[in-house]
């Protein structure tokens, strides 16, 4: 049984049984019926991972706090971070949007990049602990919630688009903070694009 | 091309897939042996809870639309704007580009959004003869692309944030916006509770292979 279990997968949409065949790298084998991407050969460094996951922690803080939004109109400047946004519609009793907006573009993204440096760090250091691992467990569980709620990309888009939108009846510049954002952005993506949760389940069926 | 098609499915064979580690178990335990997630075969009350999410959504998308999303005060001049009456603003003041995202990211995308899903469930519910491959593709751009409805409200929360200069220059939500929220929610929720294993086992028994021979 435990021996089959390793050979084969079951397609996540459509309960195909499939065969896992050995794979090159930077190849993905889908579904042959439905076109789910089934699964790839990782290319999951730990230390790349803590690399880029340090780096996106050097930037949350920044990204959070520093404007990232100026606006100049008869002489008066109003600025705005990404915090500040998320509560000013809260302020204005749309308490539902502000919640959206602070999910999506800040707690989420916190406790995503948190929770996958905690991973790493239980897994180059704390495999040993019983009570280390628990935790490792409820980190990967939580994991492909954290991933659907992070929206760090639709934001950098947006900066854009709102910086448009006001062009019209005022000057608008970025902050150091869109800077920020930017780079917690990019290494955001790199540090996702080299994660792979098959992967850090791995590490802990191992040490089972 | 050629795939063989007299499939086997986990449920044949007594297996299941976790839904969130993906690890494969005996189909009989109630539970993950890897994450104690709750396992099921199949979740055939998953199409219920889809419409029901996305019947809320299709209805809330009418005051999303009709009601403004934002209120604009320009030296003591108030404007009300509506999701279009903005984009249309967008294209008059020739902000193509920008024109063009807002309306994909606002108008398109929730009711392709929902179009899709409709369809999708459908398909499941009354056994309709649609090409599973298609609807299945079409599905996973639905889950891509429907997030980036998103854009529209952080483009409001930035500008509610900058734009308070009282008489002068202030803008504020509106009700709109409330509802445009709800909407994102609950079709990303409907399009998220689908057991979609549940298409490929209805069709199967009436066209197995006239779709893709």
């Amino acid at each position: 049984m435990e021996a089959a279990d390793n050979s084969i997968t079951l397609c996540q949409s459509c309960d195909l049984v499939i065969r896992k065949r050995a794979l090159p790298t930077g190849v993905r084998a889908l579904c042959p019926r439905c076109h789910t991407p089934l699964y790839d050969t990782p290319y999951c460094s730990i230390n790349g991972m803590l690399a880029l996951c340090l780096t996106a922690v050097f930037f949350f803080a920044p990204a959070n706090l520093y404007p990232v939004l100026e606006l100049e109109f008869l002489g008066s400047i109003r600025t705005t971070t990404v915090l500040e946004g998320a509560l000013a519609v809260y302020q204005q009793g749309y308490w539902l949007v502000g919640v959206a907006v602070l999910v999506s573009a800040v707690l989420a993204p916190g406790l995503l990049l948190v929770s996958v440096l905690a991973q790493i760090l239980i897994i180059k250091f704390g495999l040993h602990s019983r009570k280390l691992k628990k935790t490792l467990k409820q980190l990967l569980k939580m994991q492909g919630l954290l991933t659907q709620l992070t929206m760090l990309e639709i934001y950098v888009i947006s900066f854009l688009v709102a910086a448009f939108n006001l062009a019209d009846f005022a000057t608008v510049s970025f902050g150091f903070g869109t800077f920020c954002f930017t780079m917690l952005f990019i290494m955001t993506l790199f540090l996702m694009r080299e994660y792979d949760l098959e992967h850090m389940w791995s590490f802990l069926d191992e040490h089972q | 091309m050629s795939t063989n098609d007299n499939a086997t499915l986990g449920k044949d064979i007594g297996l299941t897939s976790c839904p969130t580690c993906h690890k494969v178990t005996c189909g009989k335990s109630s539970n993950c042996s890897r994450c104690d997630s709750p396992l099921k075969i199949r979740d055939y009350a998953s199409i219920q809870k889809s419409w029901a999410l996305l019947i809320t959504a299709a209805i809330l998308l009418i005051p999303a639309n009709i009601y403004p999303i934002t209120t604009l005060t320009n030296q003591g001049r108030v404007t009300q704007d509506t999701i279009f009456s903005g984009i249309a603003h967008l294209v008059k003041t020739d902000m193509i580009p920008i024109a063009i995202i807002l309306f994909t990211a606002s108008i398109l995308v929730p009711i392709l959004k929902i179009v899709g899903l409709t369809i999708y469930l459908s398909a499941i519910s009354f056994k309709l003869p649609i090409s599973k491959k298609k609807l299945m593709s079409g599905f996973h751009i639905i889950e891509w692309i429907g997030r980036w409805s998103m854009l529209d409200l952080f483009v409001i929360s930035l500008t509610v944030a900058v734009v308070n200069m009282g008489q002068l220059l202030d803008a504020k939500p509106a009700p709109a916006a409330t509802a445009f929220a709800l909407v994102i929610l609950l079709t990303q929720l409907a399009a998220k509770v689908i057991d979609t294993r549940l298409l490929w086992d209805r069709l199967e028994a009436k066209d197995d292979s006239s779709t893709n021979a």
